[in-house]
């Protein structure tokens, strides 16, 4: 089933998105990939995926978390599942005193921590599909 | 020394405020006074001084009053009391509540200067340590994204792309060159771990795991920390035993940093072992409470050492250079089971061997410890085995 299924990835280091797009690929997703959270809001809103892997941690900010925010507030894109992927499992908490480690910007996401294992990333991936698609039969 | 610095001088005595000022007339400080202590204090808000005089015997508001309410107000600012020769005792007194210094009367020109000095390099220091306070908070702040971003960052993206490397080229490459792939995932995965390591203890945002707080069974944690180092224990030829109450009750906790304590209390143990010896981990249920023992039989912790090793940076005096750790590992053990309102202990005699127990309360509404525990194998089965 993963051949017909598209992902985004927005994370600005591109060795990294290397290193995670082969894996995907060679599990049979297309990968799309932006470089920056304005051209993968863009892409997003022109041609939403399946599945969204974003980096929160992008240029010296957090403008990946600012992306999260804005696509959670869309009524639409909410519904794409998010894989946050991220450099330190805490890093919101740190950058936002008195927020949580997760705080859950749309009804399906996770947070993994950079590296991340290929077969826990192919697992992570196809479960999180798995339950927005079950949420979207559900809310139908 | 800095120039604008202000003194006020709170003094009865019309002859001392004047002499004062006269001596000062010219000089590079910026001098205001008072005539009693209620006009001292108004004078302290709008003056804002470095340094103030107080005359302890004044009508009015006690000079001792005044001095509190000097310190209340802002205890950076340093404080002398002027005194007469008879009434040295109370000077003392002054002191005892925090005044830096006295000047008695009568006094000369010179010894006034001298006082002033020394009490304005006291609030230079007083200044300049509140300013390191302040910025080593913010670095505590802004570690974790100076981390994440200049050192995690580049690590992550080698190590991910070791990962997909070691996958599509395996078939293509010799054992050899496999194995030295394997090796540099290994080193690169030791870097990230000790990033991560120094990331959580030095920022104060450990108390966030409690938001991954869950009812949990310790059995499995203690099987997954022996795993992770059952390789070196084969390798220095050292037993593992194990011992688990049956059942373990359940505690209220976060698995991945309970893990991560074990594994590292393990590691010690293993690492600091004689080749050949034993290290046993047992677990039991006792008060409320489940125990966690792990002791070894290896080169021990001195009576010097003893009492500084869940502190920062501390790494012992004793034990081989090679086998010297990072000093953090025990601090970062110590904090994750503080903040599980556990407690950690250790006993030890140099030559003979450690041990490490740790303390967890048992879960308020534990109900599930009969089940059969997750793990899938039970301890009579892994006794004596790995």
């Amino acid at each position: 089933m993963s051949e017909h299924k598209r992902l985004l990835m927005i994370d600005d280091d591109p060795d990294f998105v290397s290193g995670i797009r082969s894996i995907l690929e060679g599990a049979g997703y297309k990968v799309d990939v932006a470089y920056n959270p304005k051209d993968g809001f863009e892409m997003l809103e022109s041609n939403p995926p399946d599945l969204l892997l974003l980096d929160i941690m992008m240029g010296r900010g957090a403008e990946g978390v600012m992306l999260a925010r804005k696509i959670g507030k869309d009524p639409v894109l909410r519904e794409v599942p998010i894989l946050i992927i991220t450099g330190i499992r805490e890093q919101i908490a740190f950058l936002f005193p008195g927020e949580p480690v997760h705080p859950g910007f749309v009804p399906t996401d996770e947070i993994l921590e950079k590296p991340v294992d290929p077969d826990f990333l192919l697992g992570r991936v196809s479960a999180l599909i798995e339950s927005s698609e079950k949420r979207k039969v559900e809310v139908k | 020394m800095s120039d604008n610095y202000k003194i006020l001088i709170i003094d009865d005595e019309e002859v001392v405020l004047d002499s004062c000022t006269e001596i000062l007339r010219g000089s590079q400080y910026k001098l205001a006074t008072a005539s009693n202590g209620s006009l001292g204090l108004e004078m302290i808000e709008e003056f804002q001084p470095d340094l103030v005089f107080v005359d302890l015997k004044m009508p009015g508001m006690p000079g001792l009053e005044v001095l509190e309410r000097v310190r209340a107000y802002d205890a950076t600012i340093v404080t002398v009391v002027i005194t007469g020769f008879a009434t040295i005792g109370s000077a003392v007194d002054a002191m005892k509540r925090g005044a830096h210094d006295f000047l008695p009367k009568p006094f000369t020109p010179d010894e006034f200067r001298l006082i002033i000095r020394r009490a304005l390099e006291k609030r230079k220091l007083i200044l300049e340590t509140l300013a390191l306070r302040k910025e080593k908070e913010m670095l505590r702040a802004n570690f974790a994204a100076i981390v994440s971003h200049e050192l995690k960052s580049p690590l992550s993206a080698v190590q991910q792309n070791l990962f997909v490397l070691t996958s599509e080229l395996s078939g293509q490459i010799s054992s050899d060159q496999l194995v030295r792939l394997e090796r540099m995932k290994f080193r690169i995965a030791e870097l990230l771990e000790l990033i991560r390591t120094w990331l959580r203890v030095i920022s104060a945002d450990i108390e966030t795991i409690k938001e991954n707080f869950e009812e949990i069974d310790i059995e499995p944690l203690i099987y997954t920390a022996i795993e992770s180092v059952n390789s070196q224990a084969t390798r220095k030829d050292i037993e593992l035993h194990v011992h688990l109450d049956q059942p373990l009750s359940h505690v209220t906790g976060d698995s991945g940093t309970l893990t991560e304590v074990l594994v590292n209390i393990l590691n010690n143990a293993v690492k600091y072992s004689y080749p050949g010896s034993e290290v046993r981990t047992e677990a039991f249920n006792q008060d409320g409470e489940v125990v966690i023992s792990i002791s070894d039989q290896g080169i021990g912790i001195s009576d010097e050492d003893l009492p500084h090793i869940f502190s920062d940076f501390y790494s012992g005096k004793q034990g081989h250079q090679e086998e010297k750790g990072y000093g953090l590992g025990l601090a970062l053990c110590s904090r994750i089971i503080e903040i599980h309102d556990g407690s950690i202990t250790v006993e030890s005699e140099p030559g003979k061997g450690s041990t490490f127990r740790v303390w967890l309360p048992t879960c308020p509404n534990e109900s599930q410890a009969n089940e059969p525990a997750i793990a899938g194998f039970s301890s009579s089965q892994l006794e004596g085995e790995l």
